[in-house]
């Protein structure tokens, strides 16, 4: 915890004496909720995300958000679901570009290190309108910037812990106040080679896995120049490479081995006009992924331009046209996909209290047309008395699935007829927060949703093919809550969540298909999260829970998975200095009670780990 | 309601009972009589098991080695043989477990050093287990083998004896393992003692399954528009006669009768997906094909000869249970009940 990153954020938070045009737009990125009125949507502190150094964003999903992952062991593959869709019903964005594969449609969580982004957001539900291709059961946004004015700044982060675990990040930055720079150098290793009972031995043996291991680095740059008062360009390059090897399911000996490496980078001109901001946007997404020795390679190109302009006082609207080529080199297929999305969000804000938004998108694939995705929002602040508040949040909107490069093309199997899923969604929340003595923010949000035209792959004969057969209906609650005050001289925080998540088919794939009515597969009815955390002059410490409820293996639910909770320690003191270096320590233990769990079937998960971070910053 | 579903159960059980009392030349346990269902499972998450059903009284046991071991199969179950009083469960996903037939207790394993076994024999006190082998970067498999433990209860591999690609049933016959070399279309035959192939013969069409009567080993070949069945000579191991039947896309999967008939599955593939169940009669020289009934999904065939009906079974596109649907020898739907993950084949006592 308070790590290197983390310098940025003590400035970041600081009065910056500039125009003040420019100390608007520090370093300017697109609010995620500008045009989100009535819906969901959650952002982690910096705080936060120092506490997941080192970690991924599969982590920090699971244990602080009502998201479930599906963790396919140690290290490995983790997918999220959102509010019981799938992992292709979530979209990921980095600094503004969907960075899903276009050949899988989703993304894997496992490998998108929280170290290498500055923010972390989450919005919930249907944001076709707002967000595009596959903001089903919601969608990630990633952020990664630089800031102006801070000078020469570096830092050297070293992790080790229990399993082999060597993490070492090194960041570098300098900026004057129109141009800034950051480079972040980083490689994550674990070996994975926890003990687990074996359930797929005879006598169930205790053993130690010993095909996990995990090695990943990668390298982050950001610039930024203000050219001059109105106009900025920010640049940002990722390149990630994780070599894994594969943890075999209980019971098999499989030796299978993957490297994934992405490159993206991002290119934005920013306009800053009276009342309104011009941004063009280019961009490039490669990913390689090579399973033993087999390749899959796909690249995306982006570019895009949209117009934000403030009318009134009360109008505000955004305007936007982006064109993205998708080309697939897969392993049985090459081929490409074109892609031309227009869209247009509008804000009525009546009063100080009462904002209503309208997005629309239309998106159109080789000549496809997807279905068009209106959404409508309104938050309203109905209360407030001063010290406490009341607001309400509704919004009911579409959703959209293009079919993958995979769905669309693998050969043998890949079905071209396939009509894009679609989804409905509606949602109504409350918030009630308070400030005093003791702060708070109590929400809670009830969503009903449903899925059509969902694919699935299905066995015919030898060949798999995907179809759209089911039809889906999600509904649910979720409440998230965060207290705060003091002790005497001691803060302290308490943050919880809960999330009650039915999922049901209601059309099966034919006449026996058992699922109808019954839960989604690996989709807990029940998850909950808390978090308590005191702090005392540069001295804090943490101590963390997550509850997964039972789960369904099968879609028809014949067995079912035991619910697991895992409590996590953490401890730290930041005000170690000598002259000008400081030296942030902290000591993180994780899965205290040595639980034995798995998230799926057969998968063995770790037990007891402890980790140690040590850092150098200047 | 329930009291009428307690006063059946109680009349099924009376009813077992009763057929086991009749039965007491051989004390039958739980589970050897009657027929064991096998439910490969799903790739990537190893959930085979075997269910028990009595098709007299339709009483379905499931997930029996779960029950009996206190822990899961924890494989993808590839086939059942029943040797040497030991009933041998082979994973296609590398291990072989043992367990007692009467009461599916574990006796032991081969849990390391396997690849992807698909079958077994039992030659004195020695186990072949024929193995695809690897993959390599194709998704070939250059390095079949059968393994060799010495041990009927389990243990490690001493020996793997190099084979064509994809051998897939085996047979035990004196002193030698008869290998159904699938992708080369040969049978090669394994000398126990020496460990080694010592002789092949080559085939028209890909060997599948042996199935011995009367001293006279059966082996199901298919091609792509038919399917031949062979005789080998078990004294001289030598071919004997054969009977090429014009049927297209037969499966590895098939059931016989006892009575030199056959059902087998056939799939046609892209682009319509029709499956069919198939019935080969063997008369005198020649052999006859008759389409019992078609579908999609078909996975598994068994026959029970007691009560002369065909066991059908469906995959239900792995997304859930499969089902079971039982026939009469006139393609007739008797009865359908669901069964665990990708029922797969039968053994029937």
């Amino acid at each position: 915890m308070f790590l290197l990153l983390f310098v940025f954020s003590f400035v970041a938070s600081s009065p910056i004496q500039d125009t003040v045009k420019l100390a608007e737009v520090e370093v300017y990125a697109p609010a995620l909720d500008r045009f989100a009125q009535g819906q969901k949507v959650m952002s982690w502190t910096k705080q936060d995300l120092n506490n997941y150094q080192g970690r991924s964003l599969a982590d920090i999903l699971q244990e602080q958000s009502p998201v479930f992952v599906r963790q396919y062991g140690a290290g490995m593959i983790a997918s999220p679901s959102f509010r019981g869709t799938s992992a292709g019903h979530t979209a990921v964005f980095w600094n503004g570009l969907p960075i899903n594969s276009p050949s899988l449609g989703q993304s894997d969580l496992s490998i998108l290190p929280i170290s290498a982004v500055d923010q972390v957001s989450l919005q919930f539900g249907n944001a076709g309108a707002l967000f595009g291709n596959e903001a089903i059961g919601g969608s990630i946004h990633l952020e990664s910037g630089s800031s102006f004015g801070k000078g020469l700044e570096v830092g050297l982060m070293q992790q080790v812990g229990s399993f082999g675990l060597l993490n070492t990040h090194l960041t570098g930055g300098f900026s004057t106040q129109n141009f800034s720079s950051k480079t972040r150098i980083y490689r994550d290793f674990s070996k994975n080679n926890f003990s687990y009972q074996d359930l797929g031995r005879i006598r169930t043996p205790e053993r130690k896995e010993d095909h996990a291991q995990f090695d990943q680095s990668g390298l982050v740059q950001d610039l930024s120049w203000n050219l001059n008062e109105s106009n900025q360009l920010k640049a940002a390059f990722w390149w990630n490479k994780t070599t894994r090897k594969v943890q075999p399911v209980m019971g098999s000996n499989t030796q299978d081995e993957q490297e994934d490496q992405s490159i993206r980078a991002a290119l934005d001109y920013f306009h800053f006009g009276k009342k309104s901001i011009l941004n063009l946007k280019t961009g490039y997404v490669q990913d390689k992924m090579l399973f033993n020795e087999s390749l899959n390679q796909t690249t995306q190109y982006f570019i895009s331009g949209d117009w934000d302009q403030t009318f009134t006082e009360k109008w505000t609207a955004k305007t936007g046209i982006r064109y993205t080529l998708a080309v697939g080199e897969l392993s049985t297929y090459t081929k490409d996909d074109s892609r031309i999305e227009l869209y247009q969000s509008t804000k009525f804000k009546v009063s100080e209290g009462i904002a209503f938004s309208l997005n629309l998108r239309q998106l159109i694939y080789s000549g496809t047309f997807a279905p068009f995705t209106p959404n409508f929002g309104m938050d309203w602040s109905f209360w407030n008395n001063g010290s406490q508040s009341l607001q309400l949040k509704t919004s009911v909107g579409k959703g959209f699935k293009v079919p993958t490069l995979n769905d669309r093309f693998w050969n043998p199997g890949g079905n071209p007829d396939l009509k894009p899923e679609e989804s409905l969604n509606g949602e109504i929340g409350l918030n009630w927060s308070g400030t005093g003595k003791i702060t708070w923010k109590q929400g809670l949000t009830y969503y009903k949703m449903s899925v059509d035209n969902w694919i699935i792959w299905l066995p015919k004969g030898n060949v798999w093919t995907p179809e759209n057969i089911k039809k889906v209906n999600n509904q649910g609650i979720e409440y998230q809550g965060n207290l705060a005050g003091d002790i005497g001289t001691w803060n302290w925080e308490l943050t919880t969540s809960y999330t009650f998540s039915k999922a049901v088919t209601t059309q099966g794939t034919d006449e026996n298909d058992q699922s109808v009515g019954k839960q989604l597969p690996y989709t807990p009815q029940h998850q909950a999260n808390a978090k308590v955390r005191v702090e005392k002059a540069g001295f804090s410490s943490s101590l963390g829970t997550y509850f997964v409820g039972e789960r369904a293996v099968t879609s028809d639910n014949p067995r079912m998975m035991r619910s697991f909770q895992l409590f996590n320690f953490g401890i730290g003191y930041d005000r170690l200095a000598i002259g000008k270096l400081h030296f942030p320590l902290s000591f993180q233990v994780n899965n205290i009670l040595n639980t034995d769990y798995q998230v799926l079937y057969l998968r063995a998960m770790p037990g007891r780990s402890y980790q140690l971070n040590l850092s150098i910053l200047l | 309601m329930k009291l009428k579903q307690l006063l059946w159960a109680s009349a099924l059980i009376s009813v077992s009972f009763a057929c086991s009392d009749n039965n007491d030349e051989t004390p039958l346990g739980k589970y050897d009589n009657g027929i064991l269902i096998m439910n490969e499972g799903n790739f990537g998450t190893n959930d085979g098991e075997v269910y028990h059903l009595n098709p007299n009284t339709e009483e379905l046991l499931p997930n029996i080695f779960e029950a009996e071991n206190l822990r899961p199969f924890a494989g993808l179950l590839e086939d059942i043989v029943l040797e040497a009083d030991r009933m041998y469960l082979v994973a296609n996903t590398g291990k072989v477990e043992i367990v007692n037939p009467a009461d599916f207790k574990s006796l032991g394993a081969v849990s390391a050093e396997l690849d992807q076994p698909r079958s077994l024999a039992v030659n004195g006190s020695k186990l072949f287990i024929s193995d695809y082998g690897p993959y390599d970067a194709s998704y070939a498999t250059p390095d079949s083998y059968v393994a060799v433990v010495n041990g009927l209860d389990g243990g490690v591999v001493t020996k793997k004896i190099a084979v064509s690609s994809k051998p897939e049933d085996l047979y035990s016959y004196g002193n030698f393992i008869i290998v159904a070399g699938s992708e080369q279309d040969i049978i090669e035959i394994i000398d126990a003692t020496q460990e080694a192939v010592t002789k092949t013969i080559a085939l028209e069409a890909s060997p599948m399954q042996f199935y011995a009567e009367d001293g006279v080993l059966w082996v199901y070949a298919v091609a792509s528009d038919e399917v031949i069945i062979y005789t080998i000579n078990l004294s001289s191991l030598t071919l004997g006669n054969t009977y090429t039947v014009p049927v297209a896309n037969a499966t590895n999967r098939i059931a016989f009768d006892g009575n030199d008939e056959m059902y087998i599955l056939t799939s046609s593939g892209y682009p319509d997906y029709n499956d069919a169940v198939v019935t080969i009669d063997i008369e005198g020289n020649t052999a006859t094909a008759t389409e019992l009934m078609t579908g999609s999904g078909f996975y598994g065939i068994g026959y029970d000869d007691d009560l002369n009906q065909i066991y059908l079974a469906n995959a239900n596109g792995f997304q859930g249970n499969g089902t079971i649907t039982v026939l009469s020898e006139t393609g007739t739907v008797i009865r359908t009940f669901d069964v665990g993950r990708g029922p797969s084949g039968f053994w029937v006592y």
